[in-house]
């Protein structure tokens, strides 16, 4: 989030409201003066936050690509690599790094692209196809890892630490933004925006759209790859279901942060301030104690506060009447 | 949203036959009556007063939930909140029976409170339109949040709640419960009656016809005097109503409170009325259809239970089944034929 | 004009499932030309326009532009093709500048966001818009006719060496016609051909150089320069059965006498511009016409309660109490009787998804409710088919979904919904847009009908021909206002249009029109 961050934010009115949200929450945990501000404290809310972070960014160019391309299936997704990383790879002794980061880079990139084409050329609505992975990929993962186990790769347990700031993790994050950034400065982002922004006005431009999508895709799940290490990293074994939450906190995200589930507008930026609001939501209700509520407290304010922020992102972008 | 509209509209044009029209209603069919072929073929079992039984108890349940998700989805919305309102009901009812309320009264303050939480899910939802889904969602969190807070207050019963269920509310959707005598549980003719009921509705009231106009075209229905958001923050309301029911029936299935027992309904709704037909898009399905995917849907699982596949592997199946089926009879046209 | 050939279609045909879209199209156009393609509504011209640019492919017969088949848009891009389609395609939430370049580069290529290319689109969007627009506004913003120019900006700066225009001049006016001219001119001078397709006589006698004829998808004959006027371009669109007969002379009666049904006072239906008052006199038809964007949109809307004016109040007289009642809302419009067509069928017309009977029933549905809102059905079915033969509908089972019937038919089956209420108005806002004469001539007559049993009609055209020998008044906007009412012989092309752009009855426009040209 450079100085061409900061200008986008002035920019473009749909991040007003998650970057006024962001400010209010930072402004909220230095208050209550809990360790947020540490060394520790940071690369523990790095570990945590990054998984969420991740998931939001990979949906994000598939939400873009428009036609109501909500991705349900990258909770699931997440929980598949990671499953399949514990028994497949692990359990057969495979712990190379290289070998490890590519499984799950390209298996994220591969089922997306599977997906993508699913979309193309069986010419069912996006969502659905979505949701039919969600629903496949839950029941696999259950089927690959009954239960909860396993360990992650020995070079990736130090990861899950949480002592240091510039950890591995916040290398996942950095080569995600690089990439997003490149993709950013090339033509693809601009035909991914014009794509979802109206898909006919910019097929009859020519535009290959279709191109377009299936790119979108696969860097999507190119980054759900990297969400699933981070997240290996984070519980540091293997789990069948916990990953399938993800894709309702990712959709979130990506609405906190501005996006339209309906294409065209929305951002790598925008997500992660989205992701990170939800983070620090969630840091901010655990520094209050509500005895043994406490978890309902924490589930009813967020429910709460992801209406509010909403309701707010209504009326500052709404520009186009219902006539 | 607006090309996709129009994507169906071309689709529409294409379907113009009778046949066509009630393609996914024909194809539902045999598609049930194949399952069950293949259950009695290799399933021992399978034909038997027991196992139908459990499917329609099952069904029951799905079907009662899903009436929300047909009516929202019949505009082009989804209601995310139905899994945490079922929760929430179910938890509240045995709390707040606990707490000294005679179980009729307090069903009927669970039934409105849901109702409530479902209108204001409508009202609030209502601009948002394409992003209403995390709107509901939001809604669904904050009222099962405050519901546990509340079953929390002054007891340890949190999300897990112990109480006696009265007989009458056990008999009404236990396995082994009675219709005057008759042997399968009440549930099953209140879903059948909610069907038959509705889907009269559906066709021969000003709701249910403003309902398709609004779905198919709000601008439309606008010029006729159809209030959009009066029939957005009605659906909402009945579907935040009807979870209520499907959570308080639930109670009397398991004996005992427990929040997470609407987590399965979350897209399991969503797949019963995709399946039955129902276009995501607005306009065009209804509950029939959805009957109909929520018996495809409880039969399949049946079958594969016969079949020994594990709960994951059902699920996966499941999961494989929607694509196809909604090929079948709801592509969207080449975007050549959209310019 | 032994020029290059640089686009030949041959012997090429196109079926939509059951609807043969073209039977037989042979075409060819030259370097350095502006060629016309002509036909009604339905002859198949704008599939013919999507066939060269790749959209659609032909069933059979073979389409080359310069030389090479073009498969797909991207095709089209790569050897200069550019079509401006009959719909305004833009990407409302993107800038202007994204608009003008969108499908420029390759998938990967570094983005050029350089000042050159802000340059040249300021150039080209001044000269076509006569001011300068902010390239980096939200298009959305902007009104229809600026999102029109930046469809066109966005295909000259591509130079392309063929440029289509399907019906691109729709959504212009006359000042903004002649602009657009002035770049196919051009364009034409720089060697590039440029094909109008369009249903508009007047627009093409102008500028084309040559004009291609389109019947029922059959590619009827080429005329030349010369040989381009009005009576040939008809007499070959029309077949000869229909041309005889033709919309019937219709005298206009001098029906102002009679009192007044509906009365406007203090109408104010722009921000800024003046108020005004109308009277429609019960059993008459009075016309609505206008430039795009003067207000009679605006205005037939307020008639019909769908919006609200800026001020004044719309009376009805009231068939129950024979009084006069404010008419501001939908429901005062229903209780009043005043019924609404709009020609946007589409958009605000249809319910894509149901059936033909639904469709016509939904608009009394409200007049035929029990207790809780049960719709009593036994009554809507003779008015079903009472409907269905007057309007000549040609349905197949009232079952069938709506939309497997021709778009005049659709039309019809809205108009019949407007019928069913038994209504004392009718306010049609150009509900001829797209729809075949046979389905206009019903409409005329159904209309008269209706006014000689004392019904009274509204109705907006974008077409000045719908007036002439049809309404018995024309009400031209100009400014926001209504500029003047035309009656008698005064109902003819020339004074309408001359009243349309704000001038005196007798002015002649086409003079102006040469001058600039």
């Amino acid at each position: 989030m450079s100085s061409s961050g900061i200008r986008q934010v002035t920019q473009d009115r749909s991040l007003f409201v998650p970057a006024g949200l962001f400010l209010v929450l930072l402004l909220a945990v230095a208050f209550r003066g809990q360790g947020l501000f540490t060394n520790n404290g940071l690369a523990g809310a790095i570990l945590v936050a990054t998984p969420l972070i991740l998931a939001a960014l990979a949906i994000t160019p598939i939400v873009m690509a428009g036609r109501g391309a909500v991705d349900l299936s990258v909770g699931p997704l997440m929980g598949f690599i990671n499953v399949t990383l514990i028994t497949w790879l692990v359990g057969n002794g495979i712990t190379n790094p290289v070998a490890v980061i590519a499984w799950a880079v390209g298996l994220g990139a591969a089922f997306q692209f599977v997906q993508a084409l699913v979309i193309i050329y069986v010419r069912v609505a996006p969502i659905i196809v979505t949701l039919s992975g969600f629903l496949v990929l839950s029941g696999v993962n259950l089927m690959v890892m009954s239960r909860p186990g396993g360990v992650a790769p020995d070079w990736m347990l130090s990861w899950g630490a949480g002592t240091s700031v510039f950890s591995p993790v916040l290398l996942l994050l950095v080569a995600a933004f690089a990439v997003w950034g490149v993709l950013r400065r090339t033509m693809f982002y601009r035909n991914l925006r014009m794509t979802g922004a109206d898909e006919r006005m910019a097929y009859t431009s020519g535009v290959p759209v279709d191109v377009v999508r299936i790119i979108a895709h696969v860097v999507g799940g190119a980054f759900a790859g990297l969400a699933a290490l981070s997240y290996t990293a984070l519980i540091s074994s293997g789990d069948p279901t916990q990953g399938s939450t993800y894709t309702l906190q990712a959709v979130t995200a990506l609405v906190l942060g501005g996006a339209s589930l309906s294409g065209g507008r929305g951002g790598a930026l925008g997500s992660t301030l989205g992701a990170i609001n939800m983070f620090l939501i969630s840091y901010l209700l655990s520094t209050f104690n509500f005895g043994t509520v406490s978890g309902f407290v924490t589930q009813m304010a967020f429910g709460l506060i992801l209406v509010g922020s909403l309701l707010v992102n209504v009326f500052v972008t709404s520009r186009r009447a219902v006539a | 949203m607006v090309s996709t509209v129009m994507n169906t509209e071309v689709a529409m044009a294409r379907s113009a036959s009778p046949f066509r029209t009630h393609k996914s209603i024909a194809i539902g069919f045999a598609l049930l009556a194949c399952l069950l072929a293949l259950g009695a073929l290799l399933v021992p079992g399978f034909v038997s007063s027991q196992n139908a039984r459990s499917i329609l108890l099952l069904a029951a349940f799905l079907g009662l939930a899903s009436v929300g998700q047909t009516l929202c989805a019949l505009v082009g919305a989804l209601d995310l909140s139905i899994p945490y309102i079922i929760g929430g009901a179910n938890i509240l009812l045995p709390s707040l029976m606990v707490a000294g309320l005679p179980a009729p009264v307090a069903m009927i303050v669970v039934l409105i409170l849901g109702a409530l939480v479902g209108a204001a899910n409508g009202a609030l939802s209502f601009r948002l339109q394409g992003q209403a889904l995390i709107m509901s969602l939001g809604v669904g969190f904050a009222a099962v949040g405050a519901v546990q807070i509340y079953t929390s207050l002054g007891s340890q019963f949190g999300g897990t709640v112990f109480a006696p269920v009265p007989d009458w509310l056990r008999n009404l959707s236990a396995f082994n419960g009675k219709f005057f005598g008759l042997p399968f549980p009440p549930v099953i003719v209140i879903w059948a009656a909610v069907a038959i009921g509705l889907g009269w509705i559906m066709y021969n009231t000003w709701f249910g016809r403003s309902l398709y106009a609004v779905g198919g075209s709000r601008t439309a229905a606008a010029r006729l005097g159809i209030s959009e958001f009066r029939i957005w923050t009605v659906i909402h309301s009945a579907s935040g109503a009807m979870s209520a029911i499907t959570g308080m029936l639930l109670l009397g299935f398991s004996g005992g409170g427990f929040v997470g027992v609407g987590d399965p309904y979350l897209f399991t709704t969503v797949a019963a009325v995709v399946i039955g037909g129902t276009s995501l898009l607005g306009g065009a399905g209804g509950y029939g259809a959805t009957v109909l995917g929520v018996l495809v849907l409880t039969v399949l699982t049946s079958l594969l239970v016969g079949l020994g596949l594990s709960f994951p592997a059902q699920q996966a199946v499941v999961g494989l089944l929607i694509v196809p089926m909604v090929a079948i009879y709801a592509r969207s046209p080449h975007i050549r034929n959209q310019i | 004009m032994d020029s290059e050939i640089t686009i030949r279609m041959v012997d090429v045909a196109k079926a939509f499932g059951e609807t043969k879209a073209l039977k037989k199209c042979d075409f060819e156009a030259r370097a350095g030309e502006v060629h016309a393609i002509v036909g009604e509504n339905g002859s198949g011209k704008s599939t013919m326009a999507k066939m060269m640019s790749g959209v659609l492919h032909p069933d059979t017969g073979k389409v080359s532009i310069l030389g090479e088949r073009v498969l797909s848009p991207i095709d089209a891009k790569r050897i200069g093709l550019t079509t401006i389609f009959q719909e305004v395609l833009v990407a409302e939430e993107a800038s202007v500048f994204d608009n003008l370049y969108v499908g420029r580069d390759g998938v990967f290529k570094s983005q050029t966001t350089g000042g050159d290319r802000r340059a040249e689109a300021d150039e080209i969007l001044t000269r076509l818009v006569g001011k300068p627009v902010d390239l980096d506004e939200v298009v959305g913003s902007l009104p229809l006719s600026v999102k029109q120019w930046i469809v066109i900006a966005r295909a000259i700066l591509r130079r392309p060496r063929v440029l289509i225009l399907d019906e691109s001049s729709a959504a212009l006016d006359l000042d903004s016609t002649i602009r657009l001219h002035s770049e196919i001119d051009r364009l034409r001078s720089e060697g590039a051909t440029v094909l109008i397709v369009t249903h508009r006589i007047a627009e093409l006698v102008r500028i084309a150089d040559r004009a291609t004829i389109l019947r029922d998808g059959i590619t009827v004959g080429t005329l030349e320069k010369h040989e381009i006027t009005e009576e040939n371009l008809l007499s070959m669109m029309t077949p000869a059965d229909r041309r005889s007969g033709d919309v019937a002379e219709y005298a206009s009666r001098a029906k102002s006498a009679a009192p007044a049904i509906l009365t406007a006072r203090n109408l104010a239906v722009h921000r800024t511009a003046g108020k005004f008052d109308f009277d429609l006199p019960k059993g008459s038809i009075v016309g609505v016409a206008g430039l795009d964007g003067q207000g009679q949109d605006a205005f037939v809307r307020a008639l019909a309660g769908i919006v609200q004016p800026f001020g004044g109040d719309v009376q009805v007289r009231s068939a129950d109490t024979d009084r006069m009642v404010s008419l501001r809302t939908l429901d005062d419009a229903a209780n009043l009787g005043v019924s609404y067509v709009s020609g946007d069928r589409k958009r605000e017309g249809i319910f894509p998804q149901q059936s033909i009977f639904e469709n016509l029933a939904i608009g009394v549905y409200r007049k035929n409710l029990g207790a809780l809102g049960v719709i009593r059905k036994a009554t809507l079915k003779p008015m079903f088919k009472r409907e269905v033969d007057r309007l000549r509908i040609k349905i197949g089972s009232p079952s069938n979904k709506i939309t497997s019937l021709s778009g005049g038919n659709q039309q019809k089956v809205l108009i019949g919904r407007a019928f069913a209420n038994d209504p004392q108005v009718i306010v049609l806002n150009d509900p001829a847009r797209g729809v075949d004469l046979g389905t206009k001539r019903d409409l005329y007559r159904e209309l008269r009908l209706f006014t000689d049993k004392g019904g009274s009609v509204v109705y907006l055209s974008s077409e000045i021909e719908e007036f002439i020998g049809f309404a018995d008044r024309v009400d031209v906007f100009f400014g926001g206002t209504l500029f003047r009412s035309l009656e008698g012989n005064e109902i003819a092309e020339e004074p309408i249009l001359a009243s349309m752009f704000g001038k005196s009855k007798h002015a002649s426009v086409e003079f102006d029109l040469e001058r600039t040209a």
